[in-house]
């Protein structure tokens, strides 16, 4: 069993999300969206949304703020959510290649095969 | 008690001497006084006058010597009541509670008997040594039952801890799906450990953890709230930016908690109980608020008695209700003024001012930020697995004193935009790195202050209130060069944060680089990792899932 080393922070992930476990809505928050703050920290903000807004001022992705405040991901997205709810950050889904254009499975699996028997 | 000896030897003397004495002085002035009569008297009476003379002398005799023998009996037993009465009072009064005294500090029965004066009837001393006996044994069975309780109170803090930790990092580990559930099982074991700290703080064990660094006021308020079951009715308001010192931290979270429990176990089931933090003059005042029953004035007395009390008192224990007892000990230990009123809002307002002394300002972030680099270095080197893997641990101190260093000119670059960045940068040979490589404006003012900062670490420990030795110290090079960038990075604000997790994946990537090359880093390689990185970083996508890595090996090495 381990023991807290006296490092540690007295907070529990409950007391920082007040109970919640998973954000209210759906919003698609992945690892790597992209999370910039519209505004600056206020005093008597909860202290995790104001180091978010502080750190957010340049784009970061989830995971990052999630690494940055040592704490889950999944906490770090309600986190998120509440801010993005005050509308005080806001989230950029990364840029996919336009996932309709590439080409269809059986045909990259022809190529596949075309080039284990060369 | 000896001087009383002789009087008693005086008192107990027999009263036969002063009955015979009297018997013959009777005996000689009715004999005299029936001589004279009979040699007055004629002839023909003579006889029966000295038969009916002597007769009448001898029970007259008889009969002064019996009343002044009572007379001094009773006179004697007179004497006797009051001084067995006065022993007794003073047996009762004196001798016994110096008795129970002596047996309540902690002496054994025969030291204390052998210290106390012994009473001189064979009653009291037998009623003394009964006395002792018992008191003695009650006190030594109060004695084993508080120790037996204050070791099972330490072992399921321990256990509480313990786990504690364990549910932390497998909230860390597991993904959302189980982190609902984890939370919950975390709650309650914060309860569990709560009433243990509660048992530990009544039989006078120490308490549950102690923290080596000052605790924001947030944490703690934070802290209290997640141990007590109705925890998400506590509305705080705090923007307050003390801190309260280590060693208090635990026992007024305890203590905030013990209230906050109380104030939402007597309120409705589902008003707020509102929490709001002031500093003021005389330190930091916490007021815990709720809508529920107003507290009568004997009842609002009663409550301040027993958070006010100068000693605990065991009996004013009831089954279920330690609250208050608690937050009188933890009061007492650190000097918390605890007072009740009726609330504005109708309900009980508990008003906690925690001294000045224990107020602190809070340690930079920096100090957590301290203890991850290290570990990453140390568990993440021989991960990144691919070519060199078997290398790894073996380069690892080597790596490990140069990963930081590298680790800064990488920071430097990227921190163009938030300005105090540059500052915090580079240790050792790496400081010099920035500054040539870096033509912008901002990068004149970095070597300068950088040499200013380096020492400026020892100064950072100060804030704590003293210096102090600090985890990781002794591992040499390496948390030497990691400490001080990192409290630099911390002390730069706020604004230089959003760097320190490139920072940190750089100074992997370099360690690992070092574990596979075998040599040093130039700062030409800097340069060119520096530039590389912040492009692998703009990507965004890409070079961000490595990320998540660095907040799990602190974890794990937790």
């Amino acid at each position: 069993m381990k023991r807290l080393g006296p490092d540690d922070d007295p907070d529990r992930l409950y007391t920082v999300t007040g109970g919640r476990s998973r954000s209210a809505d759906d919003r698609t928050l992945d690892l790597v969206t992209l999370i910039v703050s519209e505004c600056d920290p206020t005093p008597g903000m909860q202290s995790e949304h104001a180091r978010i807004l502080t750190m957010c001022r340049r784009p970061l992705a989830v995971v990052e703020v999630a690494a940055e405040l040592r704490m889950p991901v999944s906490v770090v997205r309600i986190l998120l959510s509440d801010l993005l709810d005050r509308g005080q950050v806001t989230a950029r889904h990364p840029r996919t290649p336009a996932t309709a254009q590439l080409p269809a499975a059986d045909l990259l699996k022809e190529v596949l095969d075309a080039l284990h028997r060369l | 008690m000896s001087a009383r000896i002789p009087s008693r030897r005086q008192a107990e003397r027999p009263p036969l001497g002063a009955a015979l004495r009297a018997l013959a002085a009777t005996l000689v002035v009715t004999g005299g006084l029936c001589a004279w009569a009979v040699v007055l008297a004629p002839r023909s009476v003579r006889m029966e006058l000295a038969c009916a003379g002597g007769a009448g002398a001898v029970l007259l005799g008889a009969a002064v010597a019996t009343a002044v023998f009572q007379a001094r009996l009773a006179r004697h037993y007179r004497s006797r009541i009051g001084d067995i009465k006065a022993e007794a009072e003073r047996l009762a009064d004196e001798t016994l509670p110096a008795l129970v005294v002596q047996l309540r500090d902690g002496a054994s029965v025969d030291t204390a008997l052998s210290r106390t004066a012994t009473p001189t009837a064979g009653a009291h001393q037998r009623i003394m040594r009964t006395l002792a006996e018992e008191v003695g044994r009650g006190e030594r069975m109060r004695a084993a039952a508080m120790s037996a309780c204050a070791n099972a109170a330490g072992r399921v803090q321990a256990l509480a801890t313990g786990m504690l930790a364990d549910l932390r990092e497998m909230e860390d580990r597991h993904g959302e799906e189980v982190l609902g559930d984890l939370m919950k099982l975390d709650h309650t074991t914060a309860q569990a450990g709560r009433l243990a700290d509660s048992i530990a703080v009544l039989t006078g064990a120490r308490s549950g953890r102690r923290w080596n660094k000052p605790i924001a006021m947030e944490s703690i308020l934070r802290g209290a709230m997640g141990r007590i079951s109705a925890y998400r009715r506590i509305q705080l308001h705090n923007s307050s930016e003390a801190a309260i010192a280590g060693h208090a931290a635990e026992g007024i979270m305890h203590a905030l908690a013990e209230i906050m429990d109380n104030a939402t176990s007597f309120s409705p089931p589902l008003s707020p109980v509102h929490v709001y933090v002031e500093e003021a003059q005389a330190g930091v005042v916490v007021s815990v608020e709720d809508s529920g029953l107003v507290m009568s004035e004997a009842a609002l007395q009663r409550a301040q008695q027993s958070v006010s009390a100068a000693t605990l008192d065991l009996m004013s224990l009831s089954g279920t209700r330690l609250g208050l007892a608690v937050v009188g000990c933890l009061a007492r230990k650190h000097g918390l003024n605890v007072s009740f009123r009726p609330s504005a809002r109708g309900g009980t307002g508990v008003v906690v001012l925690i001294p000045q002394q224990l107020v602190t300002q809070p340690r930079p972030p920096a100090q957590r930020a301290e203890q991850p680099p290290i570990a990453d270095t140390v568990v993440t080197a021989p991960r990144p697995s691919v070519p060199a893997p078997r290398q790894a641990p073996d380069a690892e101190p080597q790596p490990r004193a140069e990963a930081r260093p590298a680790a800064e000119p990488e920071a430097t670059p990227r921190s163009d935009a938030p300005a105090p960045l540059p500052r915090r940068t580079s240790p050792s040979g790496a400081s010099k790195a920035p500054a040539a490589r870096e033509p912008e404006p901002e990068p004149a003012a970095q070597p300068e202050p950088a040499s200013q900062d380096r020492p400026a670490p020892p100064t950072e420990f100060g804030e704590s209130g003293l210096p102090k030795r600090r985890r990781g110290q002794t591992l040499a090079a390496a948390p030497m060069g990691t400490g001080p960038a990192h409290g630099r990075a911390a002390v730069g604000g706020e604004t230089a944060r959003p760097t320190r997790s490139r920072e940190e994946s750089a100074a992997r990537f370099r360690a690992f680089r070092k574990a596979v090359q075998g040599t040093p880093a130039t700062d030409a390689a800097d340069g060119t990792r520096t530039d590389a990185a912040p492009d692998t970083r703009t990507d965004g996508p890409p070079a961000s899932p490595p990320a998540p890595s660095p907040a799990r090996p602190e974890d794990e090495t937790r």
